[in-house]
């Protein structure tokens, strides 16, 4: 038998012996355990239940090159920070950070919040930093979470003080570049909000078309008591970009989190988002629409951890499918023993553009408690025919029709974005990419 | 105007219309009465070019043009009009800018500019008294949650604002309360002139009260068994259907 050349992997090994000088992200002592993991590591195949709907094998024989020279595509970051023209940028090229384009972290930066970037970290702030990391239980223990801890080079610790508001959202904006070969990037976030604070994150990805990159970014997010969190992820890669996320929350007691997903771009997207209630009384509330067009995958992974009582989990995500893509939506709601009251809700929907377009969904509930008010529904469909009649009846094309009703579909979770011109711009990108594919058909 | 010739119709294999047949010029109301189930709804949806339905022989002509062979938004920009016996909700999309686009659509049709934001909302306020609707109702998704007079309210609203050369009303009156049928005949009585027409399907003798038709039919088993004038609808108020169907043979 021979060997699978497994590129990606071999990378891999190699960074994880690699003795050249550099800086790292998380403390010698965190990234042992993860390089670890990383040096005996097999990575997921179709037969582990967690991955089974995700097709790595792509991404595996990726052949990853030396970090990327290629200059930034300026306009595009532009266009990017147009989506909160009011927001503190915060930019990574190729996953490191980018003084030059960001905000100063040392003067801009209103009172209160704290901004750094973790790889020069003093060794006390590094300490707190890491104890979120040591908090999260890390349900979904995948090995990509392990390459950003393990490996990663750059990353931002963000503080709020207690009782500190901020109304200007921080824009975290995330590009890659690349020349010949493949450029890797694993940004490492950990963000931590004190009692009473309130922040609003927004994270977008992207990279001109063509680019050809591996993006694996890790948050571990921790919410202090009666804390509130708004955060977004805006994916509009490249169609040679595979993305693998994990997002870890941990929301302690009263505390909110607001967390909307916008998957637009990318060839692979596997997002994880695991939230755990650490106290009670925490409320979750996610949304999301993953819109996938060619051979694009696109797949949201949620897992709630309902570790406390009278908690609040309500997941409303849209899927719509064009082309050949596929999509994937799978979450987990589990409500331990002693979580009585909670109340959990899941939904999520899909619309098929096409035939040859598939929707994998899988909302599941594990519930041990009996005092709780849990539902959970998935539906994949087709335009409705009564309401595309119903538009056609009034003058109005077959094709501006599917495309009103398709808008319509995803206005209904986008209509939920709390910052204007966030909403609007969110709206004209699915706008113009269903634009898109109309022309295509007709 | 509207030229039906020996129209069969059939759903799924079944035949539903067989062999109508129908003449409405400008300036007319046609009322179409007749028995639940007797083809009325399909008549009007085959005319306004819903899918679903298999045309086996006859025609239909409207301005000269061959119905049948049009897309449903073709024969709308050229000024037909079909009021929903049940009015589609359609959440998501919001009820002034679906008008606003349907409106523009069938203008630019015409020839006719579009009209800007400000100029439609003009438009639709002077109409929207006409029909006495309450104003949040335009800044909702289209008749989603829309009561079941609000719904036909909003039928006739749309019919205002697009002027249709003919309308196709379907069971407009059904389900509203006495004021509400007013305000909807009055509505069309506004619209009525001598260039467009009206084709008015209803149960009851009384909408005829207020919208006077220059002809009423009973359609029965997918044929037209008898025409009339006004009185016919108050014959058939008195004495029910019974005696015309047993006049009549039932198509095999
Ligand atoms: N899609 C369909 N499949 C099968 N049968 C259908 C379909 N659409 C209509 N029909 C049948 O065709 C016949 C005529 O229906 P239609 O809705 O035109 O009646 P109508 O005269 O409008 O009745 P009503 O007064 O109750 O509104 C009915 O028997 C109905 O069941
Ligand atoms: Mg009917």
């Amino acid at each position: 038998m021979t060997e699978t050349v497994n590129n990606f992997q071999d990378w891999i090994k190699d960074q994880v012996h690699s003795k050249a000088e550099s800086s790292f992200a998380l403390s010698a002592e965190l990234r042992k355990a993860s390089l670890a993991v990383l040096n005996s590591a097999r990575f997921p195949t179709r037969k582990d239940e967690e991955w089974r709907n995700t097709p790595l094998n792509e991404l595996l024989t990726r052949t990853i090159g030396p970090a990327s020279e290629a200059p930034v595509d300026l306009p595009l970051l532009e266009k990017l920070k147009q989506a909160i023209p009011n927001a503190q940028h915060l930019v990574f090229v190729n996953g490191v950070f980018d003084s030059k384009l960001s905000v100063d972290l040392a003067t801009e930066i209103p009172a209160g919040l704290s901004v750094k970037q973790m790889s020069t970290l003093p060794s006390e702030s590094l300490q707190r930093a890491e104890a979120s990391i040591n908090r999260s239980k890390l349900t979904d223990d995948n090995i990509f979470q392990h390459i950003t801890r393990g490996l990663s080079n750059s990353g931002l610790f963000i503080e709020l003080d207690q009782n500190i508001e901020i109304e200007q959202p921080l824009q975290i904006l995330y590009l890659s570049s690349s020349n010949d070969s493949v450029s890797i990037s694993h940004p490492l976030n950990i963000i931590h909000l004190g009692q009473n604070s309130r922040l609003k994150i927004v994270q977008q990805y992207a990279s001109p078309a063509g680019v050809q990159a591996v993006t694996i970014p890790a948050d571990t997010i921790q919410l202090d008591e009666g804390a509130d969190l708004e955060l977004y992820k805006i994916g509009l890669e490249s169609e040679s970009t595979d993305h693998i996320s994990n997002t870890t929350v941990q929301i302690a007691r009263s505390a909110v989190l607001k967390a909307h997903q916008y998957l637009l771009g990318s060839r692979l997207t596997r997002s994880n988002l695991e939230v755990i209630f650490d106290g009670p009384g925490g409320e979750a509330i996610l949304r999301g629409i993953y819109l996938g067009d060619d051979s694009q995958h696109l797949d949201i992974r949620t897992y709630m951890d309902h570790a406390n009582p009278q908690c609040r989990s309500d997941q409303h995500f849209r899927g719509i499918m064009n082309g050949q893509s596929r999509g994937v939506f799978n979450g987990m709601v589990l409500v331990r023993k002693h979580a009585q009251q909670t109340d959990a809700q899941q939904s999520n929907k899909n619309l098929l553009l096409s035939r040859d377009a598939r929707v994998d969904t899988k909302p599941q509930l594990e519930i041990f408690a009996d005092d709780v008010k849990c539902t959970h529904g998935a539906t994949v469909g087709e335009l409705d025919d009564d309401a595309l009649f119903y538009l056609q009846s009034r003058g109005i094309s077959q094709a501006d029709a599917a495309l009103m009703l398709t808008r319509a579909f995803s206005a209904e979770i986008t209509e939920e974005i709390q910052l204007e011109s966030l909403r609007d711009y969110i709206q004209n990108e699915i706008t113009s990419r269903l634009d898109k594919i109309r022309v295509d058909h007709v | 105007m509207l030229s039906i010739k020996d129209l069969h119709v059939s759903v799924e294999e079944k035949p539903i219309l067989n062999g109508l047949t129908l003449d409405v010029k400008p300036g007319e109301i046609h009322a179409i009465m007749g028995p639940n189930g007797s083809g009325k709804s399909t008549l009007a949806h085959v005319l306004s070019g819903r899918a679903g339905y298999t045309v086996n022989s006859g025609s239909a002509h409207y301005k000269g043009l061959n119905l049948l062979e049009m897309a449903p938004e073709i024969r709308a920009r050229e000024g037909l009009f079909l009021a929903f016996q049940y009015p589609i909700e359609i959440p998501g999309v919001n009820n002034t800018s679906f008008l606003k686009k349907a409106l523009n659509e069938i203008r630019k049709h015409r020839g006719e500019e579009e009209l800007d934001a400000i100029d439609f909302l003009g438009l639709i306020k002077k109409q929207m008294a006409l029909v006495e609707m309450k104003e949040d109702l335009l800044r909702r998704p289209v008749n989603q949650g829309f009561s079941g007079g609000e719904k036909k309210r909003n039928e006739i609203l749309q019919m205002a604002v697009l002027n249709p050369t003919l309308a196709i009303l379907d069971e407009t009156d059904s389900g509203l309360d006495i004021d509400a049928l007013r305000i909807v005949a009055g509505g069309v009585n506004k619209l009525r002139s001598e260039s467009n027409a009206f084709v008015v399907i209803t149960h009851y003798q009384r909408l005829l009260d207020y919208i006077v038709p220059d002809f009423v039919h009973v359609l029965s088993n997918g044929r037209i068994i008898k025409s009339g004038t006004k009185e016919l609808a108050l014959e058939l108020e008195e004495r029910g259907y019974d005696w015309l169907l047993e006049k009549t043979e039932t198509p095999s």
